[in-house]
């Protein structure tokens, strides 16, 4: 179980993953453009987000003692992200 | 004695992060190698008579004309031959460069002296800002080199957001030692890891 953060457009929320397996940072995007696509993300639909809108994007993973793995997507600091 | 803080890089995010600190009960140290230029003002915390000045100085001369808060200002860059000089009496850094390359240099210096370091940055289009401790950060890599920062006045708003982020996880680590992490975007600060 992890919980995936996304931000996108200034947006940010997050998406329980439900799953027991080592994720490549090439399969969160994946997931994330999915997730946004179908509106998976409260206050953050794009139904024809490109499949490359994440592709600049840093995935960060932490562990934290007690609860799920947190991973979040983001866009670079303090340059990138750049349309 | 109250602890020294070290500020490094006093553009958008440092400015505004030092004005915010400067109730804090501490020395305040000032780096920055820059000049004011008049488009500054538009996202930093100068106003037009410091236009032309180094920004360090310009920053100390408008604390102590402003509030009466004193502090120290380095007009130099800082790299790997003189950062132990600058950094080394610094009981807590603040990092708000706007290079992978600087920030690089005082995260190395940083885990060596094992000084606390906090950094603060924003994407370059404005909408997202993180403020992270050295032990959780790793500087992003720029898409191109000289890539344009964020310097517009368009956002102000997000500017200041992440600043006070910032103020507030110094002023926490100040008083109870705490290293807060927080992520910024348009729709909220969220606090993401503590140590």
């Amino acid at each position: 179980m992890a919980i995936l953060n996304i931000t996108y457009n200034g947006m940010s929320a997050d998406y329980p993953l439900d799953v027991d397996h080592a994720l490549s940072d090439r399969d969160i995007r994946r997931i994330a453009v999915e997730v946004v696509r179908s509106g998976g993300l409260r206050g953050l639909r794009i139904a024809n987000l490109s499949d490359r809108a994440f592709d600049a994007y840093v995935v960060d993973r932490f562990d934290t003692p007690g609860s799920a793995r947190r991973i979040y997507l983001r866009p670079k600091v303090p340059f990138g992200a750049v349309p | 004695m109250n602890k020294r803080i070290l500020f490094c890089g006093v553009g958008a995010l440092g400015s505004h992060a030092v004005v915010l600190c400067r109730n804090l009960p501490a020395r305040f140290a000032l780096v920055d190698e820059d000049r004011v230029e008049s488009k500054n003002t538009l996202s930093q915390a100068f106003v037009k008579p410091s236009i032309g000045k180094n920004k360090a100085e310009a920053l100390k001369l408008q604390l102590a004309s402003f509030w009466g808060v004193k502090a120290e200002a380095f007009g130099v860059r800082v790299g790997e031959d003189n950062v132990a000089t600058l950094c080394g009496a610094a009981d807590l850094v603040v990092d708000a460069f706007d290079n992978a390359k600087s920030r690089r240099v005082l995260s190395d210096w940083a885990k060596k002296a094992q000084t606390p370091l906090v950094h603060a940055a924003i994407s370059a289009d404005g909408t997202f800002g993180l403020v992270r401790w050295d032990e959780r950060f790793v500087p992003d890599e720029e898409d191109a080199p000289d890539q344009a920062t964020c310097e517009g006045g368009e956002h102000l708003p997000i500017i200041g957001a992440i600043a006070a982020a910032l103020a507030r996880a110094v002023e926490e680590h100040l008083t109870s030692g705490a290293k807060r992490d927080a992520m910024v975007s348009l729709s909220g600060v969220t606090l993401t890891a503590t140590s």
